[in-house]
């Protein structure tokens, strides 16, 4: 193929690239980087502009075009040719919009950029998809619910099958016969009817939702688009194929077994809100202990929550629950005296109507610590308004406000063995013991002290969808038993494409937002259905056609790249090679950088091009003073940022050469070193953030890059270089006004350490 | 004129709390007090106060009546409003504290006699009712010697200068008090303003 390739490139000189760089030296540069020709236009994107490139691919000048323009990331729908590999070289954003005008070393860069553009144009092709077999349209959802139940209904209103599957005898779930909820609608100040009966009776009637019950799912195989489900019901199982997963299994409470020192089986006056929940589906509330109905209640919140020993988080409806189940005895019976104890309350969004209005109706709030619940139901409490210790004593009722905890396993189900490797997937590089920082605390200011969370094993119980992958059979967890997500940008994604977590096991939430949360995640699965069939990937690369191709002669059956595969998208086969679930696969290309024989790669992307690339570039003599800096940006975030450190006209070392990657997981160790013995000084790898709150959109890329940044100063020993050439930064998105000054300070110890004494060999 | 509150001989009262919420004057809305401490960062009296306004309204939720009654804070008030005014959650600050004064007093938490405002206010009384007018010297001269003989005398020795400082520029006159007209009728109007507030408060 290469020998045919007609590399076109077209220069644009507009957005002020042609005042601040000579564009006819640039050409001369492509076209000596062997590039069949070079043009150039004063607006690129214009019509006239487009035009020009689209007559050439038509007469068939070119199959194969690099624009020398604008980021990559701007203007995507006017260079796209149909069929024809298109390849961006960042000179606006990256050149002279952060660097000086007419100056030496910024027509330096431009001059690279393009010639690693042409060199990318070389070596890369247009990726074609991998989409083979029959692929079903209906979805999984498993959790006959209040969130299960939404999602099936938004899945069947969007025009899909969806099977439902609940492992008790009947839909409904925890709140199934509570009789009144948090209100979730305008004005927001009065506890609202409880909608999963009406709920129960809609999805039932629909003729696109399968339900069944008394049903777990014994086995789940495949992948987005064909995932093979074992449901079993009672000996019986069926076996079904379906095209996405979403997994609605919700919460359970706290179990208060563990709060002796509140009270919770010491006095039958003690009870929990789920408790009470039920005392007042059974109709007027009363006492335990003696039949009466009780006109001094206390609820105590956070009843085991945000507590070390305990729940370490906020399960976040408790205090809305607790007001709800106050105004509820006082509309009873006005008589009756309430008293919230709360460490703080915590009353999100709307939920603030909710507790004014318990305010006007004369619930009594208290900001305490309850310290103990004794059998004569005396609440001790340290009042913080106050700085005193407070006797409660008189009650009739004390009502604990127990925390959610995740359904993340089935715990009526038998645990399934696993095998050591396999443990280590549920958490992965997350540690659960990590101390959680508090960030945002300015020097001199002394920030609370840094929480310790205990370890959480796996929890107890089947796993829910026993995933017959070669990673194991749970859907990873975070430290507190909730689904992993990205929970800021991308909440329903798991570690398990094609499988969405949402409600209550995903993170702690009420009936509305876990109302949105499955409406969302069945979108995000009818997403997956949508693309995986045509072989495009799925978020964040979505639309991506390229995967992952393995040069199976040279593989030394390492098993790396089936270890570190954040999606546990490569499975092995009997005979030890590996195997791709193309599907399950979100291209971020951290299998190529693992690999150690580098025979993993895209058609579009792959160790050696990045290399290519880099030694593309011209690089001074040491006696020039010039330093050359390569930088590895993801294109996720830092890349972003570069570009928007341009767009805001910082400016940046011009030594400097970007080369945007996918991930920093795709990084082969071979990059740096190859770009240290070609002679560069420096190379800076620019990720997102790792760690317990990782911002990697593909979970472990930076985490992966920094382990294997690790190993990389035994490489720089070997090679006598000083181990500051090489560092890992972390960059947000919102890092576009300090990058710069980043990269001039790492230029600057360069320059201070001296260049690399391997240029020119 | 205020009803008694229940319990009034217990140290903690779980239900002090409503019971102020359902009989003081403005007490439905001290439930939405979020102790911000605006009022009492806002008072001028509050280095004088043992309790701050936000301090009594946490220790009413908390049922310390005892600890509330007995605080001095509700006879420093000036009633300068400010605290009202400031208050974000609309808090009438100033009419609690006067009412859970009056309570105090009424339970005899806070014997009158301890009590200046009330017996300023009694002196103050005195003179509007009996002379439809009040008279500086003798509203004086009654709240000086309502706290015991020597007391009185202590103060008008203790004010001499300026009362007669006051009488050189005729601030203040010696001769029989002045009386406003029609005094009967003044009568008649507080008799039926005092009718209409007991109407009121046995409807409440």
């Amino acid at each position: 193929m290469a020998d045919e390739k007609k590399i076109g490139v077209y220069l644009c000189s507009g957005c002020g690239i042609g005042d601040a760089i000579n564009v006819s030296a640039t050409e001369t540069a492509a076209t000596k980087q062997k590039a069949s020709f070079c043009k150039s236009h004063s607006a690129l994107c214009s019509e006239e502009g487009v035009n020009l490139i689209k007559g050439d691919i038509a007469s068939g000048e070119t199959n194969s075009v690099v624009i020398g323009a604008c980021s990559g990331r701007v203007m995507t729908d006017k260079f796209q040719f149909d069929g024809t590999n298109v390849v961006r070289s960042n000179l606006r954003e990256q050149v002279v919009w952060s660097h000086p005008a007419g100056d030496e070393d910024t027509q330096m860069m431009a001059d690279d950029n393009v010639r690693m553009g042409v060199t990318q144009a070389r070596l890369g092709n247009l990726p074609t998809a991998l989409a083979e077999g029959e692929f079903s349209d209906t979805l999984l959802i498993v959790g006959g619910g209040y969130v299960g139940m939404t999602a099936a209904l938004e899945a069947a209103k969007s025009g899909h099958q969806a099977i439902l599957v609940e492992r008790s005898d009947s839909l409904g779930g925890m709140i199934k016969d509570w009789t009144r909820v948090n209100p979730d609608d305008a004005p927001y100040r009065e506890p609202q009817d409880n909608p999963v009966p009406g709920l129960i009776e809609t999805v039932k009637n629909n003729a696109k939702i399968t339900i069944m019950t008394n049903t777990t799912v014994a086995k789940t195989d495949g992948m987005p688009g064909r995932f093979v489900v074992e449901l079993a019901k009672g000996g019986t199982s069926s076996v079904e194929t379906v095209g996405a997963i979403i997994v609605a299994t919700g919460w359970r409470p706290y179990d208060a077994n563990k709060l002796g020192h509140l009270g919770y089986g010491v006095s039958p006056d003690v009870v929990t809100n789920v408790e009470l929940e039920a005392m007042f589906a059974a109709g007027p509330v009363k006492r335990k202990s003696n039949g009466s109905a009780p006109k001094q209640v206390a609820f105590v919140q956070c009843a085991g929550s945000r507590d070390p020993a305990h729940l370490p988080y906020c399960s976040s409806v408790c205090c809305s629950q607790s007001i709800k189940n106050a105004l509820r005895l006082i509309e009873a019976d006005p008589d009756v005296m309430c008293t919230i104890i709360f460490d703080e309350l915590r009353t999100p969004g709307t939920a603030e109507e909710f507790y004014r209005s318990a305010q006007e109706k004369g619930v009594v709030f208290v900001k305490g610590k309850v310290a103990t619940v004794d059998g004569n139901l005396t609440v001790t409490y340290h009042d913080d308004l106050l700085g005193d210790d407070i006797p409660m004593a008189g009650l009739d009722m004390v009502v604990l406000a127990t925390g959610m905890v995740p359904n993340s396993t089935n715990t009526e189900g038998a645990a399934i063995e696993l095998n050591p490797e396999q443990a280590v997937y549920s958490h992965d590089d997350i540690n659960p013991a990590a101390p959680i920082q508090v960030a945002g605390y300015k020097d001199g200011v002394v920030a609370p002290a840094v929480q310790v969370r205990t370890q959480n094993e796996v929890p107890d119980g089947a796993p829910i969808l026993n995933l017959q992958y070669r990673q194991g059979p749970h859907i990873p967890i975070l430290a507190d038993g909730f689904s992993d997500s990205h929970y800021i940008c991308f909440p329903y994604e798991t570690r398990r494409t094609g499988i969405y977590t949402c409600g209550p096991v995903r993170r702690p939430m009420d009936m509305g937002e876990a109302g949105l949360d499955a409406a969302g995640a069945v979108l995000k699965g009818i997403q997956a259905i949508h693309n995986v069939r045509h072989g495009r990937s799925l978020h964040p690369r979505v639309g991506d056609l390229s995967y992952p191709k393995f040069g199976l002669s040279q593989c030394t059956k390492c098993r790396r790249c089936t270890v570190e595969c954040p999606f546990g998208a490569i499975d092995e086969q009997a005979d030890g090679y590996p195997t791709l679930n193309a599907s399950r696969c979100r291209r971020c290309g951290t299998c190529m950088g693992a690999c150690p024989v580098r025979t993993i790669s895209f058609d579009n992307y792959s160790v050696d091009m990045i290399n290519q690339m880099a030694a593309s570039c011209e690089i001074p003599d040491e006696f020039s003073g010039k330093a050359r800096i390569l930088i590895l940006a993801c294109e996720n975030d830092a890349y972003p940022a570069l570009d928007m450190s341009g767009i805001n006209r910082h400016t940046y070392s011009a030594f400097v050469r970007i080369i945007p990657v996918r991930c920093l997981g795709s990084v082969s160790l071979l990059n740096v070193s190859e770009a240290l013995s070609k002679g560069y000084d420096g190379v800076v790898l620019m990720g997102c953030k790792s760690g317990d709150d990782y911002q990697c959109h593909f979970v472990k890329g930076s985490a992966l890059a920094k382990e294997r940044m690790g190993k990389v100063s035994e490489t720089l020993k070997s090679m006598m270089l000083e181990p500051e050439r090489v560092q890992s930064m972390e960059i947000a998105i919102s890092d576009s006004a300090r990058v710069g000054k980043i990269i001039d300070d790492f230029a600057a110890n360069i320059v201070k350490i001296g260049l690399n004494p391997f240029k020119g060999f | 004129m205020n009803a008694i509150s229940p319990n009034p001989t217990q140290k903690y009262d779980l239900s002090f709390a409503r019971w102020v919420r359902d009989n003081i004057d403005g007490g439905e809305r001290m439930n939405m007090c979020m102790q911000c401490g605006v009022c009492s960062g806002s008072c001028p009296l509050s280095d004088q106060m043992d309790l701050g306004p936000r301090k009594i309204f946490q220790m009413v939720r908390a049922g310390m009546k005892e600890a509330v009654l007995k605080s001095n804070s509700f006879y420093q008030c000036v009633s300068c409003y400010n605290c009202v005014v400031r208050c974000p959650r609309q808090v009438p600050v100033k009419y609690i504290l006067h009412g859970l004064g009056r309570l105090a007093v009424q339970e005899g938490y806070q014997p009158k006699s301890n009590v200046e405002n009330a017996r300023f206010a009694d002196a103050f009384w005195w003179s509007v009712t009996t002379f439809g007018k009040t008279d500086e010297r003798l509203v004086t001269a009654k709240y000086y010697f309502s706290g015991g003989l020597m007391n009185g005398i202590k103060l008008g020795l203790g004010n001499l200068k300026t009362a007669l400082g006051m009488i050189k520029t005729k601030r203040m006159h010696l001769g029989a008090p002045h009386k406003a007209k029609n005094r009967g009728e003044l009568k008649a109007i507080l008799a039926k303003a005092v009718e209409i507030q007991a109407r009121h408060e046995g409807e409440a």
